[in-house]
């Protein structure tokens, strides 16, 4: 019988079982010192570990999407005011609008909070003032 | 930031609040005020709230 515990890497090498029984019978869940990882690596080793961010994202915006028109269009047998329901239909260009704004505001703060050196700009002008000088007396025309 | 920077900056904080306050109120409160406040003269009707930044959107995307 080909069990959970005598298909791991480390069976064939005749690892001692803590327990007297046989785990895989009484408990099937349960692994001792078993490589659990190893098992996860190779079911996942076809289809790749990790959703990339862009996949996430669109996972996103397909289950709002998909909420804010089921409920626009009454699938789900609610019977919202029309208040809500006016707000519910200008949810998605509000919040692109608010998206926009924050994005805007965000990049307005950091510009106005930047740290500026002043002191190592000056240096820097006089530096290159310096070797423009200096590559000129030798020579050099720009 | 100084000098320019730092007024160009605090403006568009002070642009997006603004924008992002006048929106929330007419898309989110207008609803669900009674329309025969006076508050409404100071919106355009509803419809416009998406129209208006989905022209915008447009724009932008075709000029830029």
């Amino acid at each position: 019988v080909k069990t959970a515990a005598t298909s791991l890497p480390g069976a064939s090498r005749g690892l001692q079982l803590p327990e007297g029984r046989a785990a895989a019978e009484h408990e099937p869940w349960r692994i001792p010192n078993a490589d659990v990882g190893a098992v996860r690596r190779r079911e996942d080793a076809g289809r790749g570990v990790t959703m990339t961010k862009l996949a996430q994202w669109l996972w996103g915006l397909a289950l709002l999407g998909s909420t804010w028109a089921a409920l626009t269009m009454g699938a789900l047998g609610l019977e919202l005011p029309s208040s809500c329901r006016e707000v519910l239909w200008s949810l998605p260009a509000y919040l692109l609008v608010s998206a926009g704004c924050y994005a805007l505001g965000t990049v307005g703060y950091r510009v106005a909070t930047f740290h500026d050196c002043e002191d190592a700009a000056r240096e820097l002008q006089s530096q290159i003032q310096e070797a423009r000088a200096d590559l000129a007396r030798r020579g050099m025309r720009f | 930031a100084t000098g320019t920077d730092q007024v160009v900056g605090l403006g568009l904080v002070a642009v997006s609040l603004i924008i992002f306050t006048y929106y929330t109120v007419w898309v989110i409160l207008l609803p669900f005020i009674d329309s025969q406040h006076v508050i409404h003269k100071y919106f355009l009707p509803q419809a416009y709230a998406v129209a208006i930044p989905l022209a915008a959107g447009l724009l932008l995307l075709l000029f830029v």
